[in-house]
């Protein structure tokens, strides 16, 4: 394969602006911890949080569309695993929370026919955009045109969303109930269950991926 | 031994590995896909894609956030 390739063309140095990039985002970060030490560690967060994803080319959308498209399911793996981490994290600390008898942290929020809704939307949008809203973002960093286009138009979207969000409220939200599962099941079965259900979809979606490659190099 | 390029500039994600996919199937055992691609999703499932199908794939950088994916079928 070697004589198929061209020569590479002299590509500019980047080192110097990974520098100055760098230099910058210290800098900016010393002035944010001036005016509160949080605002300094959510930038610090921002920051380490887009490199992960942009060198992991960690990708919500290609984790749900891959498995139906070509039957990889290595994103839709690496997104049940960052669940499950999740899921102890915040585990850790709702239940430390309910311990104190502190009002328990996180968006619990009501569910109802309006999750559905807003998830086919988002699902067929994010689709179409070639990116959810971290992906997005993390190509427009990347300079990819087209998401600069996305990110406009998400922009527009969500202030569409924030204008009709009375109405969804008024009709469904407000009457849907909000589900706490430690308060359903037990704090037990309700951590333990979710790991163990993230676990056997984990073990589903790789026996779906060897199964779909299996049978389609059969038939080539 | 013959080779084929296939141009996906500005295609986003899944479109390039779709197009790959198709194009795949025409090509005879031997013959060698040159997929340029330019979206950083599609570097990463393309060759993913032929991986696992058992096709020896190469990438290369040409340059700065544009790719070359040589796919040789195998089989």
């Amino acid at each position: 394969m070697e004589a198929v390739k061209k020569s590479k063309k002299k590509k500019a140095n980047q080192f110097p602006y990974g520098i100055a990039l760098l230099v910058l985002i210290v800098i900016i970060g010393i002035i944010l911890s001036k005016q509160s030490p949080q605002l300094a560690v959510r930038w610090a967060f921002g920051i380490a949080f887009g490199f992960v994803l942009q060198k992991a080319r960690f990708c919500f959308t290609a984790s749900f569309r891959d498995p139906v498209l070509t039957g990889s399911t290595s994103l839709t793996r690496a997104v049940i695993v960052a669940l499950m981490i999740a899921t102890i994290g915040f585990a850790a600390i709702q239940y430390s929370a309910y311990l104190n008898g502190d009002t328990i942290p996180g968006n619990i929020s009501p569910v109802g026919i309006h999750t559905a809704i807003g998830a086919a939307m988002f699902g067929i949008g994010m689709v179409i955009a070639g990116g959810c809203a971290s992906g997005t973002l993390m190509r427009v960093g990347e300079g990819y045109m087209m998401q600069w286009l996305s990110l406009i138009f998400f922009i527009i979207g969500s202030l569409w969303g924030a204008k009709d969000f009375e109405w969804w409220t008024e009709t469904f939200i407000s009457k849907s109930p909000q589900v706490f599962l430690p308060d359903v099941f037990g704090w037990g079965i309700a951590f333990f269950g979710q790991l163990v259900l993230l676990g056997l979809i984990f073990i589903f979606v790789e026996w779906y991926e060897y199964k779909r490659f299996n049978t389609k190099n059969l038939s080539v | 031994m013959a080779e084929y390029r296939l141009d996906c500039l500005g295609e986003a994600c899944p479109v390039p590995l779709l197009k790959t996919q198709k194009e795949m199937e025409k090509l005879k055992v031997g013959d060698v896909l040159i997929v340029e691609i330019d979206h950083s999703c599609a570097m990463k499932n393309v060759p993913e894609w032929a991986r696992n199908m058992g096709y020896n794939v190469e990438i290369e950088e040409v340059d700065d956030g544009q790719w070359e994916v040589y796919i040789e079928k195998t089989k």
